[in-house]
């Protein structure tokens, strides 16, 4: 766990500062500090409605937080270079909770399109890539299926392919498995930490499914949604025995005080 | 008629609701609001309801009594509650009390709801205007290929604005065409002018009907197309999806059906108006029993190069204008299903709209010109 001063930067991983989010005047979550080291897993959890694909959004700059900053390797995310711009999203892999694939392109197309833009590789080295690349997620040869034609695990696995399509050192993964079977949750879980492994990838996953919390996380922050911040942040295994009551009731699965039913 | 359900009485000048009978069978039960307003005019603070002479545990009666209970609620009125059904307890302890729903927040007034709208306006139009700048500032990267587009999104588009569009077009151009023979021959045969026929439905066709009737097909087919994918690869975070790889959502899916549009209107305006003149030639054999030869005589006569560059020009302004809107209207529709709907209306109503705006105003300008 890492503790945050005010001004340690960390060389390689990313920092939050003070983030504050909001929708218009109704506030998400603010205060929001802590440190993501490279090479771990570090789960966003949290009930529904507090706020965790917010965070996630703000931190792969597909929405701007009105303050605080969010810093990559000693870079801040929020940038007006262009050319930095790029270079950064070149680095960061995402998957999207409802797997976002392309959907008139097939699969093989999906995992390739990223390359096409963005590597000055040919169509031979490209179609190597995009073989391999599926063939981690377990989906050798499914190159030429449209995604429809996937099922729902399939479909994540697919997502996942596309997300380290282009090496990253970041992964982003927006409830992986929600809507999942326990197996194929598992397995997807099993193939995360995998990937960790052989990529050296830091993998940053929102999450409220307490198997995969504790399979999965290296690291964790707790979003609570009555004080609008993080009240626990650290190993779940930890914070299931010594975190504040409301983050041992959720890792427990176990029953809150009554007055805190209605934001069910 | 319906049994009698519940029976108010006062004991000691506390109203006592008594449940009687079967509320299953019943078709019809009492109003929780109307009974509270009944009770509470007497000024009660207490009021109790009595479930002993009931037949059954029907879960109506406890919908009855959680109604009745949130009714008096809000009047300040306790409700309690005797020898129920332990299983009428039991759901209706189950069921939470309804909250006061919030007071409805004040309408602004006249001045504001003009300023907010006036500021919505303002903003469609810089958003317009920023669209309009963005596809101009594309079209050379497009032109030379540079564009971050799919080359085969592109043959794909032409395909389906183009081609797939040919049957359509084909059968409400000839029938246009053969319309305006219709009325055109009843009316100039009165005069014995019936030789002028080619003159009316050429010029109408070429200027006017084709650019405009295919304009409308495209809007229909093509524009509310265009906007209901893109809004649902935006609700399915595809267009975020975009984004995340550095890939510009205009350039890469508003750009190919631009290029698409504009490429093939023109060329579907040109094939919609031979076709309804071909039309109007059919109708005027059959009806005036022109020869078709002396029919494209008379065209070659009365009609110059100019009527099918007017409609020609305006056919390619109305294929950016299908575009730009499609694609404008879908990748900025809300994240649900009714939105995906809702964005393939509006680009149908604004198209059409547009298409008929750009037409008068090219009408105006024309005859200004004396074109």
């Amino acid at each position: 766990m890492a503790e945050l001063s005010d001004n340690q930067n960390l060389e390689r991983g990313i920092v939050v500062r003070d983030l504050r989010l909001a929708f218009g005047d109704t506030l998400v979550q603010e205060a929001l500090s802590f440190a993501i080291h490279p090479a771990s897993i570090f789960v966003i959890m949290g009930v529904s409605g507090c706020g965790k694909s917010t965070l996630l959004r703000h931190m792969i700059d597909l929405a701007r937080a009105d303050q605080g900053e969010i810093v990559f390797d000693g870079k801040r995310l929020v940038t007006d270079d262009r050319a930095e711009r790029a270079a950064l999203q070149r680095r960061i892999g995402v998957l999207f909770q409802s797997t976002a694939l392309w959907s008139s392109m097939t699969v093989g197309e999906n995992v390739a399109l990223p390359m096409q833009l963005h590597t000055k590789m040919g169509a031979g080295e490209i179609a190597d890539q995009v073989a391999f690349k599926l063939a981690l997620v377990g989906l050798a040869g499914q190159q030429s299926r449209m995604p429809s034609e996937l099922s729902g695990g399939m479909q994540k696995r697919a997502g996942l392919a596309r997300a380290i399509a282009l090496d990253p050192d970041y992964l982003f993964l927006d409830e992986p498995s929600a809507g999942l079977d326990p197996i194929t949750s598992q397995r997807l879980d099993a193939l995360i930490m995998r990937l960790r492994d052989a990529l050296k990838l830091s993998v940053i996953a929102v999450t409220h499914e307490l198997p995969s919390i504790f399979t999965i996380a290296d690291d964790s922050i707790y979003l609570d949604n009555q004080s609008k911040t993080a009240i626990a942040h650290g190993d779940p295994h930890r914070l299931v025995e010594h975190g504040p009551d409301r983050v041992r009731a959720f890792l427990k699965r176990e029953p809150i005080e009554a007055e805190e039913t209605e934001s069910i | 008629m319906t049994p009698e359900l519940i029976k108010v009485e006062t004991e000691s000048g506390t109203p006592v609701v008594y449940l009687l009978g079967d509320w299953g069978r019943a078709t019809r039960q009492p109003s929780a609001a109307q009974v509270a307003e009944t009770l509470e005019a007497g000024g009660q603070l207490r009021v109790v309801v009595d479930g002993a002479a009931l037949d059954n545990a029907h879960p109506r009666v406890a919908a009855f009594v959680h109604a009745l209970g949130d009714a008096l609620a809000r009047k300040s009125v306790s409700l309690e509650t005797r020898d129920l059904p332990d299983d009428i307890s039991a759901l209706i302890a189950l069921a939470s009390p309804t909250p006061a729903a919030p007071e409805r927040s004040r309408r602004p007034g006249l001045l504001a709801r003009v300023g907010r709208r006036a500021g919505a306006q303002a903003s469609i139009a810089r958003n317009t205007a920023n669209l309009v700048g963005h596809a101009m500032a594309l079209t050379p990267a497009l032109v030379s290929g540079r564009a971050q587009t799919r080359w085969r999104d592109f043959v794909e588009l032409v395909r389906e604005t183009g081609a797939a569009s040919l049957p359509v077009v084909t059968v409400v151009n000839i029938l246009i065409g053969a319309v305006l023979g219709f009325i055109g021959a009843v009316q100039l045969q009165t005069f014995g002018a019936g030789m002028y026929l080619a003159d009316l439905v050429g010029i109408a066709s070429a200027r006017e009907m084709a650019a405009i009737m295919t304009a409308f097909i495209m809007a229909g087919r093509i524009g509310a197309t265009f906007a209901a994918h893109l809004a649902t690869m935006e609700s399915n975070e595809e267009i975020d999806a975009l984004r995340m790889i550095g890939v510009s959502p205009f350039e890469f899916l508003a750009l190919p059906r631009l290029a698409a549009l504009s490429l093939m209107m023109p060329l579907l305006f040109l094939y919609g108006a031979t076709l309804a003149i071909a039309g109007g030639m059919i109708v005027a054999h059959i009806v005036l029993g022109t020869p078709p030869v002396a029919f494209v005589e008379r065209l070659q006569d009365a009609m110059s190069l100019s009527e099918f560059v007017i409609g020609f020009v305006k056919s390619i302004a109305f294929g950016v204008l299908i575009a730009l809107t499609s694609c404008y209207i879908g990748l900025n529709a809300g994240r649900n299903a009714a939105e995906v709907g809702r964005a393939a209306t509006r680009t149908v109503v604004v198209c059409i709209i547009g298409i008929i705006s750009i037409d008068a105003v090219a009408a105006l300008c024309t005859n200004a010109l004396g074109i």
